[in-house]
């Protein structure tokens, strides 16, 4: 029997695989630490029966190329991590943890030497001894071998057991070994924990690397304080009830879902559950000495209750799935973690990743590996608090554009109500005209109304800013953005009542109205024209334009370069003909552009070439009596003026009266084209009902009494001629006798005197 | 007879009215038979009266201050040349022949130009200019004259002005008429006689007929010479004014068989209604008015000067082209023409031009 010395790979394959565990466990007894022998018992798994044995002896080179074998990839070695902690004493076993990981990784190793005897108990073979260790003997119970060991070794390890690499399918059952402190299975294939519950003294398990599906059988080792799971086939965490002084728990390379059962392991310093099927992490309260939590390789999208761990230091996320700050934000709550990993998930492409987690964890010392400066946290400080105004910011915005947003949907939807509203009666009115003007739309009007009343909002004052000021409502919107004065509804029409500032009216140069109804306009256009006097361009949209003599109410402006009408509820641009007459009805105004495009030239002409004539008659045959009454009374003093020099001598100009007309600035041949809206236009047709009415009946009598007259003359004329003859003839008998007539008339002047 | 001497207040004016308003169906001889006021009303003397007096009242301050008699004369002359009728409310543009006919030849005058420059207009298009000369023009009588110019489909083609303007005409000047033929047109469709009762010895001939009609059904339309009948006796009737009624029955002539719009086609392009009518020209000569062609290439002279030049030009051509009806009288040429085919149509209404 050669006393072995057996290098535990466990630590290094732990290591390996990433599980961020490092376990230096050292047997102070033993005096050469440095001299790493060992030997191994194999069996070939296709001969159980038979006890090969292989290279019995390896010197450690060699060894550490089989270790290297095991390892996955050269890749996490420079990942691994450890802890810095205290060394704890585990019965005469030393665990200790190092701060340095690189080094310990070359450090680290479980050296447990230990002489072993074991005997297999097999059906066919029988017990046959394995080399000079270990005899296993087939026990009373068939399907399980029996462990002894010489009481030599007993005597020399007498509270550790190594049965690594032993091809064992199950728990050989162990017997007289009650002091055992320390058990190691690695790299079995092993299905099933038992046959150890005897082992009450037990304190380190090692199963690692075997085909352990469930946890059990744990249940009486009541002093275990770590317990080594890693690579195995592990679906749930369960049954570590009893367990209550575990300390160290590695359940790397396993396929747990979700963490649970583990609330009462409150003296539980390292959790290893890397290289699992996590999802997200949650349930962690109870966990009070937890230090070192590594989830590195899950598919962890969201961490929650790591702020109830009030020990955890060190926290590895690694290759997970977080994406947002804000599904680990619990992580800004402990105060304890001071060590951190990100990397591998998607959070940490992000470019504000590092500066953003160092923001809201204050508490880091390191980060994905990297200590954290304090340049880095000042750095990280500016650009969070800049972001943070940023957020305010866009969040304000977005409050604000939302906001205009529904509003804007808000007027749209009662502009459509209305335009139904509008061409139903429209439709209405249009019948009555034709066929009985004597209807009174207005009724028709006033009922529709009251189906839909207006609400009126009130004004947000409070999201006003300097560049933008806007005041949104519910069922109209202003909007001042540059030079740019937006309205939207009908509501906002109201606004140009308010009392704007000189500076803001005078910025003003594009006007824009949407949902409004032209006629509603027209109305306020005199108000446009003095508090915004340096407005240029008007634009249109969905403002019920739909004739051409509607622009006739444009020229009343003091001036506008541009005319943008937007086809989108102004059927007037379908027409062909409306540029020509815009340009030719608001030809004072030398426009520049409309709907975007320039004006040339050409266009002048042909404007004037189709609608000059228009003028021209419209100037020169209109009787006078009939321009009067269509210009308004600004125009009536000037025309009272034309009258007056035609009436002295025509062409000859008054110098100021030249003066005040060039303000007007509008062709008066075109003055008369006019434009009054429609419902101005009824109640002006209404008065001139009223009118009529009285002049009917007044030329009704005056008719009547013209023929009355017309007739008694022309029954006189009838009886004048019979008449006068009559006279004659009366006054002929009278004088036949010319005595006695000269007597009688002598007779009445004597008879006078 | 003196019914003028009604007129007091312009008794000059009256005479003119009168005479350009005698239609062709009333004789001297008729207007003694009716009293006075009856006689005014029919000729639509009291509609202008009324109007004037109406106007005179909207401005009143204005008007007396450059003299009620001016005013009179004003209106009344105007009314001779149709000008009277310009941004008028639809009321008084439809209220009397005159005034159709001085409608229709402003709305000729004023939009030749868009015709000339070739541009086909849909219905919407022409209803927008009918509207600034009559800003409540309604929409139903330009739809009925765009269905006679496309044939009562497909509303929203391209129409030439001409097209238009002559079917506007016939169904402007004539809508009452119309509307009476439509009726008409619907009974006999439907197999009904609407000569049934005014007169019985047609009809009894037409009832035997009824039979093939109904087999006829297939074919579209009604049969021309049953259409003339029953249109002679609308004629006859008929208190508002109908197309000559030689005329309407020379168009049903020429065919077998027509539908409703057929006829209003046919109305329209018949250019003896045109003259009958008398406020167009005649189609050929749609385009042509070399006065107005003159006067716009004026215009036009000053459109590349700037703004100034324009304002004060127009200001110069204003004063001088206002005053003088007689150079541009819109009726003058078109009376000449009258006169040739009035005295051919033997009607009595020349008496006008002697006040003018």
């Amino acid at each position: 029997m050669i006393p072995g010395k057996y290098r535990s790979v466990s630590g290094r394959a732990t290591n390996n695989v990433n599980c961020g565990l490092h376990l230096v466990i050292q047997t102070s007894s033993l005096p050469e630490k440095n001299k790493v022998e060992f030997k191994l018992h194999k069996e070939t798994p296709s001969f159980p029966g038979r006890l090969l044995q292989h290279d019995l002896e390896r010197n450690y080179s060699s060894r550490q190329g089989d270790g290297r074998v095991i390892s996955p990839s050269p890749r996490n070695k420079s990942s691994c991590i450890s802890s810095t902690t205290n060394v704890t004493e585990l019965c005469g076993l030393e665990m200790k943890t190092t701060t340095s990981s690189f080094s310990a990784f070359g450090d680290s190793s479980i050296q447990t030497p230990s002489k072993s005897r074991i005997r297999q108990g097999c059906h066919s073979a029988g017990p046959n001894v394995s080399g000079e260790h270990i005899n296993l003997v087939s026990s009373s119970m068939p399907s399980f071998p029996i462990l002894q060991r010489s009481s030599e070794e007993k005597i020399l390890y007498s509270d550790r057991l190594t049965l690594e690499r032993q091809k064992l399918t199950v728990c050989p059952i162990i017997d007289g070994e009650e002091h055992l402190r320390l058990l190691n299975f690695q790299h079995n294939f092993i299905t099933r924990i038992q046959n150890i519950s005897n082992l009450q003294k037990l304190i380190f398990l090692d199963l690692y690397d075997n085909q352990i599906e469930e946890i059990s059988g744990l249940c009486t080792l009541r002093s275990l304080r770590v317990l080594l799971l890693g690579k195995n086939r592990i679906k749930k965490i369960s049954n570590l009830e009893n367990l209550k002084s575990l300390d160290v728990l590695d359940l790397h390379g396993n396929q747990i879902t979700t963490i649970e059962n583990v609330n009462h392991l409150c003296d539980l310093r390292v959790l290893n559950l890397a290289r699992n099927l996590l999802s997200h992490v949650d349930n962690l309260n109870g966990l009070d000495s937890l230090t070192e939590l590594n989830l590195r390789h899950n598919q962890i999208t969201f961490v929650r209750d790591v702020d109830n761990l009030p020990s955890l230091q060190r926290l590895f996320l690694s290759f997970n799935n977080i994406s947002t700050f804000e599904s680990v934000c619990c992580l800004a709550d402990s105060t304890s973690l001071s060590d951190i990993t990100f990397d591998g998930n998607p959070i940490a492409q992000e470019s504000w990743y590092r500066h953003t987690v160092l923001q809201n964890m204050m508490q880091l010392r390191q980060l994905d590996m990297k200590r954290i400066t304090e340049e880095e946290r000042r750095m990280a400080s500016v650009i969070a608090k800049k972001e943070e105004e940023k957020k305010r910011e866009s969040h304000k915005q977005s409050l604000l554009k939302e906001k205009k947003r529904l509003t804007i949907n808000n007027v749209a939807r009662k502009w459509d109500l209305q335009q139904q509203r509008v061409t139903n009666i429209a439709t209405n009115q249009d019948g009555k005209d034709s066929d009985s003007p004597s209807q009174d739309p207005c009724q028709v009007d006033g009922s529709t109304i009251s189906a839909f009343p207006e609400e009126t909002g009130s004004l947000d004052s409070g999201l006003s800013n300097a560049l933008q000021g806007l005041s949104v409502t519910d069922t109209y919107l202003v909007e001042v953005d540059g030079d740019t004065l937006s309205l939207y509804g009908s509501g906002a029409l109201e606004s140009l009542d308010r009392n704007w500032s000189v500076q803001t009216a005078g910025m003003v140069t594009t006007v824009s109205f949407t949902f409004i109804e032209f006629d509603e306009i027209v109305q306020v256009l005199p108000k446009l024209k003095i508090k915004f006097p340096n407005s240029l361009h008007l634009k249109f949209k969905e403002t019920n334009l739909v004739m051409l003599q509607q622009f006739n109410a444009l020229a009343q402006l003091r001036r506008i370069d541009q005319l943008t009408v937007d086809p989108q509820g102004n059927p007037v641009v379908s027409f062909t003909l409306w540029k020509y007459y815009v340009l030719f009805r608001l030809s004072h105004f030398s426009m520049q552009k409309i709907n975007g495009t320039e004006v040339t030239q050409n266009d002048m002409i042909m404007a004037e070439r189709l609608f000059g004539i228009l003028a021209h008659v419209a100037s020169s045959e209109l009787p006078q009596y009939r321009l009067i009454s269509i210009l308004g009374d600004a125009r009536k003093k000037q025309f009272r003026y034309l009258l007056e020099s035609k009436g002295k001598k025509p062409g000859i100009v008054n110098e100021e009266n030249n003066d005040s007309k060039r303000l007007a600035g509008e062709n008066t041949n075109r003055a008369t084209l006019n434009y009054t809206t429609r419902d101005f236009y009824n109640e002006k047709l209404e008065e001139i009902k009223e009118k009529k009415k009285f002049c009917k009946t007044y030329i009704e009598d005056l008719v009547k009494e013209a023929t009355e007259i017309n007739m008694k003359n022309e029954a006189l004329q009838k009886l004048w001629p019979q008449m006068f003859i009559e006279l004659v003839r009366d006054a002929v008998i009278e004088i036949r006798n010319k005595n006695s007539y000269m007597k009688l008339c002598l007779q009445k002047i004597t008879d006078q005197k | 007879m003196a019914t003028e001497g009604a007129g007091n207040l312009a008794s000059g004016s009256w005479r003119v009215e009168l005479g350009s308003c005698a239609g062709q169906r009333m004789l001297s001889s008729e207007r003694l038979a009716l009293p006075d006021y009856e006689y005014l009303a029919q000729r639509h003397v009291l509609t202008y009266m009324e109007d004037a007096v109406c106007q005179l009242l909207e401005n009143k301050e204005d008007i007396s201050q450059y003299g009620i008699a001016r005013f009179f004369t004003e209106y009344f002359n105007s009314v001779c040349q149709g000008t009277h009728i310009l941004f008028r409310e639809f009321s008084f543009i439809q209220a009397t022949p005159h005034n159709r006919a001085s409608f229709l030849r402003a709305f000729w005058r004023c939009f030749r130009t868009v015709g000339k420059n070739g541009d086909l207009l849909t219905m919407k298009e022409y209803h927008c200019l009918l509207q600034l000369l009559c800003p409540d023009f309604p929409l139903e009588l330009t739809q009925k004259a765009a269905r006679i110019v496309l044939m009562d489909d497909a509303m929203d083609c391209l129409m030439s002005f001409s097209d238009f303007l002559l079917a506007f005409q016939i169904q402007f000047y004539y809508s009452e008429f119309l509307e009476s033929v439509a009726a008409i047109y619907q009974d006999l469709l439907s197999g009904k006689n609407p000569n049934a009762v005014i007169v019985p010895t047609s009809s009894s001939g037409q009832h035997r007929q009824r039979p093939t009609l109904g087999e006829a059904g297939m074919l579209e339309g009604v049969e021309a010479s049953l259409f003339s009948q029953c249109l002679e006796n609308l004629c006859d009737r008929h208190k508002y004014s109908c197309p000559p009624l030689a005329l309407v029955k020379e168009v049903l002539s020429n065919v077998q068989r027509l539908t409703f719009y057929g006829f209003l086609v046919a109305l329209s392009k018949h250019h003896g209604i045109n003259q009958a009518l008398g406020a167009l020209p005649d189609k050929g000569d749609l385009m042509h008015d070399p006065a107005m062609d003159e006067e716009l290439e004026r215009l036009l002279a000053q459109v590349p000067g700037l703004v100034n030049s324009v304002t004060a030009g127009s200001e110069a051509s204003c004063l001088p082209s206002r005053t003088p009806p007689r150079v541009g009288s819109p009726w003058r040429p078109l009376h000449h023409i009258r006169k040739v085919d009035a005295e051919s149509d033997g009607s009595t209404e020349e008496t006008d031009e002697s006040e003018t």
